[in-house]
């Protein structure tokens, strides 16, 4: 039996309780509760998220009939065109509007999308696939190169190599992603005629896989370029503070090797950093696709998000920006949840009871 | 020269006043290949240090700096290089490649781009820095704010932050700037300043946590020092070397934001001139196979962003002196 303090109003309260338990036992039952606590957190916040993008829509300037039926518009009558508001949700106060629709949304239905004229569903489910392809391929690859060179720049620290791959990163980095984009296709579609300056696949290419690959590269190219030394960056300052510290002279006095100090027992130290910043990055990498999407016209959520924004087409928007946000916070609180697995440090104040920062 | 002379200098030199003596010593007559020490001998090394211009140049991102001054003063002098007018439209130049009339050619609207670059340039750089300080503001009081109160408001914080930075920056971008009605200099680095704190306060924040406990924050506290002094005094001065690279470099994060913008149609208006809205008619240019158009610009506004980014790079370098463990 083990002594263990556990703080059961998590992070809110200010009562504790002392309980004598197996280790194994309040474990399990500490994640159980933070796990339910989160979920009722994260509904609150997709509401919350919702309300905010649906009021925010709203407001915006231009008429969403305008959008929806374009020149036709002024050919139509009054009453048309009330019917018509009726039928896209568009009459009554916005809290009536809004309750109306969340009605709809917990139905599975997300409404109509003004510029396609066709369910949102319907129009983002073929893209999410294309997006999702380029985006987790770039996000993994990002985070796999950042963590490598990271590791390389900090083992030869200051060396050739060092220097070389920082100043590569750097300018790579401050490079603007459109810019390289258009440079990209400039040369090697434009001028070399390699490769494909436009969308996922070519004409009745669908489910050639080549094809696809070969429509990827810029992208990816592009989006790892763009993203890559931000984050190795900052993982190799990272790292760097860690080297500094005394465990690893007491590691090396003992005899271990270099490289086994820096990856067995920094890189564990600063694992809750990454994946901190891997949770954030989430919507940077994102706002990558955007741009990647729209500069190589790549038919996927991000090019439909720039493109419904310009349209007002509200409904499509909020469904976009509702799945973004759920992504963003669920990976968030993965995060953390992961973090309060690998350092102790980070639940140690809620055990202990020791809240200094409420007193 | 006597014995007895040499015999009072000795005297002196342990004796109260060694500073004068010594340098007698040193500089009169006494052999200078000996050098006089007592048991109050301290090495001495000479107060002016005469710096050579190596010395002082070493480590510096010099380059960056003049290149960047460059710039910058083309900039700011602009109507004193420029050779054409930036916003008249040349109908009979249209998509002249450089020439010695048209130094970096013409557009697809027939507008010197030479003369767009140092006039526009202003308006990028402005961008810069001015949503850098709304950002940099923003973003440190956000950040000691909430890691410094307790857990409750520190989670109802940083849940609003993420919440908010949950929608992609761009994103967010576009729906406040479609709530506004023209873009101007002043709007945009408004928009760009207030969307891009997120990232700067949660590191302030967790940088936060880490030294709120320690104990000369608590002693401060302790002695009743208000929020603001500690900010001032211990939060700050600890957190100041992790965030000043992301400060500076923002700053070119911010102007290339800009020019994404503009390049999407979102930013600055074609006609207000800047290196994005010049950007913009990139599409058209690929359409032609017109270079100067798309490479021309974008070398400038990628050159200045590495400046800046080198002169960031000299900040970080400097307080990671401390030399390595492994």
């Amino acid at each position: 039996m083990k002594v263990v303090c556990l703080n059961l109003n998590g992070s809110a309260g200010g009562f504790f309780s002392f309980i004598y338990l197996g280790d194994s036992v309040v474990k399990m039952q500490s994640i159980w509760t933070k796990l339910g606590k989160r979920l009722i957190l994260f509904v609150f916040m997709i509401f919350l998220l919702s309300v905010a993008v649906f009021y925010v829509a709203r407001l915006t300037p231009g008429d969403p009939l305008q959008s929806f039926f374009g020149d036709a518009m002024e050919t139509m009558s009054t009453e048309q065109l009330d019917a018509a508001r009726e039928r896209l949700g568009l009459t009554g106060p916005i809290y009536l509007q809004y309750v109306r629709w969340i009605a709809k949304v917990c139905k599975g239905d997300f409404g109509l999308s003004l510029r396609y004229k066709k369910p949102v569903s319907q129009v983002v489910g073929p893209l999410l696939g294309n997006t999702l392809i380029l985006g987790v391929t770039a996000y993994a690859l990002v985070f796999l190169l950042a963590i490598g060179l990271a590791l390389i720049c900090v083992r030869y620290e200051d060396r050739f190599i060092d220097k070389l791959i920082c100043r590569l990163g750097t300018t790579a980095f401050y490079v603007p992603a459109f810019w390289l984009g258009v440079v990209l296709v400039l040369l090697f579609s434009v001028n070399l005629r390699w490769l494909p300056s436009s969308g996922a696949y070519g004409l009745g290419k669908a489910s050639d896989l080549p094809d696809r690959f070969k429509h990827l590269i810029m992208p990816l190219a592009v989006m790892i370029l763009s993203h890559l030394w931000y984050y190795g960056y900052m993982i190799r300052n990272k790292l760097l503070d860690e080297v500094r510290r005394d465990y690893v002279l007491l590691a090396r006095t003992k005899g271990l090797g270099k490289t086994e100090v820096l990856v067995k027992h920094c890189f564990r130290n600063v694992l809750p950093t990454i994946v901190s910043v891997m949770a954030i990055s989430i919507p940077h990498v994102l706002s990558g696709t955007y741009v990647a999407e729209t500069v190589f016209n790549y038919p996927g959520i991000g090019l439909l998000a720039v493109n419904s924004a310009k349209y007002h087409d509200y409904n499509l928007l909020m469904v976009m920006v509702l799945i973004t946000g759920a992504l963003v916070i669920l990976a968030g609180m993965s995060a953390q949840f992961i973090n309060e697995i690998i350092d102790p440090r980070m639940r140690e104040l809620d055990e202990a009871g020791i809240k200094i920062a409420d007193a | 020269m006597s014995g007895v002379e040499a015999n009072d200098r000795l005297e002196t030199v342990s004796g109260a006043d060694a500073d004068d003596s010594l340098e007698t010593v040193g500089g009169a007559d006494a052999d200078d290949r000996f050098e006089m020490v007592g048991p109050d001998y301290v090495k001495r090394e000479s107060a002016v240090k005469v710096a050579t211009f190596r010395d002082w140049f070493k480590g510096k991102p010099i380059i960056a700096c003049l290149v960047f001054t460059l710039i910058l003063m083309g900039c700011l002098f602009a109507e004193f290089l420029i050779n054409h007018d930036p916003s008249q439209f040349y109908l009979t130049n249209l998509n002249q490649p450089p020439n010695s009339e048209f130094y970096f050619g013409t557009d697809s609207m027939g507008r010197d781009i030479y003369s767009i670059i140092w006039q526009g340039g202003r308006a990028s750089l402005l961008i810069g820095v001015l949503s850098t300080i709304i950002l940099t503001v923003v973003g440190v009081i956000y950040g000691c704010l909430s890691g410094s109160t307790g857990s409750f408001g520190d989670n109802v914080m940083m849940r609003a932050v993420e919440l908010v930075q949950s929608i992609p920056t761009l994103l967010m971008i576009l729906l406040i700037i479609s709530l506004m009605a023209t873009q101007n200099v002043l709007s945009i680095s408004f928009v760009i300043g207030i969307t891009a704190w997120f990232a700067l306060a949660r590191i302030v924040r967790s940088e936060v946590r880490q030294i709120r406990n320690s104990e000369y924050v608590l002693a401060s506290r302790c002695m009743g020092s208000s929020f603001l002094f500690r900010m001032r005094k211990h939060l700050i001065p600890n957190f100041v070397s992790a965030i000043m690279f992301v400060v500076i470099s923002s700053v070119a994060t911010n102007i290339g934001m800009e020019s994404t913008l503009s390049f999407l149609g979102l930013g600055l208006p074609v006609e207000v001139l800047s290196w994005g809205s010049m950007l913009a008619l990139a599409d058209r240019a690929l359409l032609l196979n017109t270079w100067w158009v798309i490479v021309i610009p974008g070398a400038f506004l990628v050159v200045t962003l590495l400046c800046l980014t080198q002169m960031g790079n000299f900040f970080r370098e400097r307080t990671n002196r401390r030399p390595s463990n492994i």
